[in-house]
């Protein structure tokens, strides 16, 4: 599925930023220099033009994702995301694989709450291929039931590679399930078996018609290309594809605050340490407090020496494993802290030590230098991210979807230079000390051989 | 997502296993994709999809080296773009160095650099790597041990006086020694319940006995509470000296500058009077059991199973590397591949299957796997040894080789676009061995291998009788289908399964096995 890639790379872009390291006024990060148009069909065009390698990423992000899944077909827009890459009018199944892979390239695709992103590095003398590859499966898509069913056997055995098998799968599901009371967000993207096994193909129809049009997504185009060029194909193959009259669906959900801490107990076979989670409502992604919550999150949990690892793995060893992210959604975020205990430890201990530090970061000066330090990672990431042109367009996409402006990827970056330990401190305390949070007790199920 | 187990994987172990050649020098060889597959399933009342225009050529990068008085050879890779800076020093000796009572100690002695060295505590060593926006990894594979970093290149100087210091002056302090035992130990104990990280592990040992490369990396549970300080601090003197060890630099650097570097932080590193220890040699005698052995083990509740499959192959230096390399393409090496063709694509019984060529400096591996419902382990086992059986037995057709080859040397091509993937394929060829300007050869060396040579290759090394296969999963879903196919079926409880016996091996071939 790709709630875990696509958070993997959704962090890591958008979690990027900084323009300069702050001690470090020789180091500047290269604006993303694009450019944006937009077809008369609503269909958005972001482009970089760079020489360096004789490849191009083409990536098409749609705005829709595992939130717009239909009721009771929980995984939905995930098992559509496999479905693209079979039969349409002009390409046999698997053709996606002969035009990239074949000659040359890579291809994959990934759903996530709030989008779903198709994306190819391929040598660029295959670009037009692919431009018009891609708006024949905007348009053309043909499913057949074989294929269907086929594909749907592949995606369960992704649930069970991913849920089931992993020793701590089962919790990272729990945590999401738990974490909204009424946003579509509380529905894992992976979705469940039970609802794979209900769908038909009159909801691929049906999914693919409303929101696969041209109005609902964004071509992103980067690398070794012709400006002139590029701009007649994508009109060539992009430009007669039509609008359809109706609106585009959209999730109105409000999610409430939480009015009490809740706490869920989740046991799995073949778990050999206890773990916890624990889960906060956050800020969308264009709140400007998104910022000071990644350097929050970097100040606690970004490497061994953040306060969480040496707190918890280090010192006090009550824990193997610890991680504090901030999921920015386009909507509501989440706030998740995870610990796998160190054996012969309790949850209650690592529990402790885990509210201890956010107290302490909340309470406590924090020093210019770990303020740097966790700027200073950040920026490396995003430079790290920022060399190759699929990193590139990512971070466009990324801003795109999620903040609704490319501008945003660059913007961010300075947003998070600007960060002030008062900024982390305040965050620390709006967004997680003073509000209620969602905490999973996992174990090992009984019959396994639990531990405690 | 669709494929991230295959492309994350599968094929960046291909690329590793390809980049695999050597190194230094010329300027651009071209990525040819002369096959129109564009063109291929197309019946005549479709629209055909634009066909390509003509390639570009693929700039290999050019390293400059230099070797210290020390020994210490340093290799430079200038590549622009971005300013970031990759340095990472290869110790030529890693995992392989074991002894057999201490399994995971080369390991564990790469994990303690970054605990404490004479002038920094493991939390100043983690403070001042991070606060250089980096993180310092430590680490031992088979035939290395590395360390690495990637920085911003203002902060160069400062990341490499760091890695010098963890390199040279470790203290192996006794805290820090019994703090990563049990985070050791804690770790492996999630690893061995994750059935495709014990089917690996047991396979390896089957695949080796033990003999070098049999063992467990990471150590077994009586193994890492065996290891004290001394044993540490004596294979640190043992193996890491200049003159065993090879430092590479990529990205936004110059030659002149990183040698200077270099100079200044391991010029003093004194080179020891005795000369390092010789390879230890793998045992020729397990390599071909003559029999399929088929071990399971059982863990209850699994949510999936596990299947991997075996078999020994000709080490890295082989004149047939490249055969071996393009028929591991055509098994399993992407997502079209044959093993993802059928397993995954036309049968739906996985989320990905495929396979890996681990060429080492002494010996082989091909290693094919797929994770599927446990009632599907059979099946599954079936049709990877059915694949196996085709390469011998049938000539790979032309357009098929021609699509596996571009697809590996696109990954080739695209693993030289950023610092840390030119490190990483130079630092394998400079430890298995190979001369650095096969870099140079690769993408000419890989399209140079026939459909003969590949069916040649398989007959030669693959026998598909000699392939060992582990399936570790919830075994009452299986073991009966598997055990009528295989009647010497031994399966063993995860809860019993003893890592440090050679037991797997040590159990005498079954002379009844069949072919599928």
């Amino acid at each position: 599925m790709q709630r875990h890639f696509l958070a993997a790379a959704l962090i890591a872009l958008t979690a990027a930023p900084v323009f300069a390291a702050p001690a470090d006024a020789a180091l500047t990060i290269p604006p993303l220099a694009y450019k944006e148009t937009r077809l008369p069909n609503g269909l958005q065009v972001l482009s970089i033009e760079d020489h360096a390698s004789p490849t191009v990423a083409v990536q098409v992000w749609y705005h829709v994702g595992s939130k717009d899944d239909p009721a009771q077909r929980s995984g939905f827009a995930h098992l559509f995301e496999h479905l693209m890459f079979k039969s349409t009018k002009n390409l046999a199944a698997e053709q996606f694989d002969r035009l990239t892979e074949d000659v040359g390239g890579s291809n994959n695709a990934s759903t996530g709450d709030d989008v779903t992103n198709y994306f190819e590095v391929i040598p660029s003398n295959y670009l037009q291929t692919l431009l018009w590859a891609e708006a024949e499966r905007l348009k053309n898509l043909t499913v057949d039931e074989p294929n269907f069913k086929s594909e749907r056997a592949v995606v369960e055995e992704e649930f069970r590679q991913r849920i089931l098998a992993p020793p701590y799968g089962r919790l990272e599901y729990a945590l999401q399930k738990n974490a909204y009371a009424v946003h579509p967000y509380k529905r894992p993207t992976i979705g469940s078996i039970e609802d794979l096994e209900a769908a038909s193909l009159d909801d691929v129809i049906a999914f693919h018609s409303t929101y696969y049009r041209p109005d609902n997504a964004t071509l992103i185009v980067v690398g070794d290309f012709e400006p002139a060029q590029l701009a007649q194909w994508v009109d060539l193959y992009f430009g007669k594809i039509a609008k359809p009259d109706a609106a585009i669906p959209r999730v109105d959900a409000i999610e409430p605050p939480r009015s009490e801490d809740r706490r869920i107990t989740e046991q799995a076979p073949n778990v050999p340490l206890p773990a916890l989670g624990m889960t906060w409502l956050a800020p969308p992604a264009k709140s400007p407090d998104a910022a000071a919550l990644r350097v929050a999150a970097a100040i606690l949990a970004g490497g061994d020496s953040s306060r969480l690892h040496q707190a918890l793995v280090y010192r006090q060893q009550v824990a193997q494993e610890v991680s504090f992210e901030f999921s920015d959604n386009a909507d509501v975020g989440l706030i998740t802290a995870t610990a796998v205990l160190a054996s012969g430890r309790k949850l209650g201990d690592a529990e402790k030590a885990v509210l201890a530090e956010i107290q302490r970061l909340q309470k406590t000066p924090i020093s210019d230098a770990e303020l740097d330090k966790a700027k200073t990672q950040l920026l490396t990431q995003a430079l790290v991210q920022r060399e190759t042109n699929e990193g590139k367009a990512f971070e466009l996409g990324s801003a795109v979807i999620l903040t609704g402006e490319p501008a945003n990827a660059d913007k961010a970056l300075a947003a998070l230079q600007a960060v002030t330990a008062a900024d982390v401190q305040r965050v620390i305390k709006e967004y997680v000390s003073d509000r209620h949070r969602v905490t999973v007790e996992y174990r090992a199920a009984a019959a396994a051989g639990a531990k405690k | 997502m669709k494929k991230t187990f295959i492309t994350a994987a599968a094929l960046s172990l291909l690329i590793a296993a390809l980049a695999a050649c050597s190194k230094t020098p010329p300027a651009a060889a071209t990525a040819s994709t002369e096959t129109p597959a564009v063109a291929a399933a197309n019946p005549n009342d479709k629209e055909l999809p634009p066909a390509p225009s003509p390639a570009r050529s693929v700039a290999i990068p050019k390293p400059v080296e230099k070797t210290l008085d020390n020994g210490l050879r340093v290799i430079v890779v200038q590549h622009g773009g971005t300013p970031l800076v990759t340095a990472e020093l290869n110790l030529l000796s890693g995992s392989e160095v074991d002894p057999p009572s201490l399994s995971g100690l080369a390991g564990f002695t790469a994990n303690l650099l970054t605990q404490g060295t004479k002038t920094r505590s493991a939390p100043q060593i983690a403070q001042a790597s991070e606060a250089l926006g980096a993180s310092l990894t430590a680490a031992a594979d088979w035939d290395a041990s590395r360390i690495g970093i990637t920085v911003t290149t203002p902060k160069t100087g400062e990341a490499l006086d760091l890695l010098a210091d963890v390199v040279r002056n470790p203290t192996f302090a006794k805290a820090e020694v019994e703090r990563q035992r049990s985070q050791a130990l804690d770790g492996l104990s999630v690893q061995l319940q994750q059935p495709r990280s014990l089917a690996s592990l047991v396979a390896t040992r089957l695949l080796f006995g033990t003999s070098p490369y049999g063992h467990s990396r990471l150590g077994t549970p009586a193994s890492l509470k065996q290891i004290h300080s001394a044993d540490l601090v004596k294979l640190h003197e043992t193996y890491y000296r200049p003159d065993n060890a090879v430092l590479v630099f990529s990205g936004d650097i110059d030659g002149d500058t990183a040698f200077a570097l270099a100079e200044k932080v391991f010029g003093s590193w004194a080179k020891p009077n005795y000369p390092v220890p010789p390879r230890p040699t793998i045992d020729e005698a397990s390599a071909a059991s003559g029999a399929v052995r088929v071990v399971a083990i059982d863990l209850p509740g699994a949510g999936q199973a596990a299947v991997v499959a075996v078999h020994r192959l000709p080490p890295r230096k082989a004149d047939d590397y490249y055969a071996g390399v393009i028929t591991n393409a055509v098994l399993g090496g992407g997502y079209s591949a044959r093993l993802n063709s059928e397993i995954r694509i036309k049968r739906g019984l996985s989320y990905g299957a495929g396979s890996r060529f681990q060429a080492l400096r002494d010996a082989g591996v091909l290693l094919a796997f797929a994770q599927t419902k446990n009632q599907s382990a059979p099946e599954v086992a079936d049709l990877i040894r059915a694949e196996i059986t085709k390469l011998s037995s049938e000539s790979v057709p032309l357009p098929e080789l021609a699509a596996r080859k571009a697809s590996l040397i696109g990954g080739f091509s695209r693993g030289l676009q950023t610092t840390s993937g030119i490190a990483e394929q130079l630092g394998e060829l400079i430890t298995q061995g190979i001369d650095l300007d096969a870099i140079n050869h690769t993408i000419a060396n890989a399209e140079a291998v026939t459909p003969a040579q590949v069916q040649a290759y398989a007959a030669a090394h693959l026998n598909v009788n000699d392939v060992d296969i582990v399936i570790v999963g919830d075994a009452k879903q299986f073991s009966e289908a598997l055990g009528k196919t295989y009647p010497d079926l031994q399966l063993i409880p995860a809860t019993s399964l003893d890592l440090d016996d050679a037991l797997p091996a040590a159990t005498p071939a079954p002379t009844a096995a069949r072919a599928p």
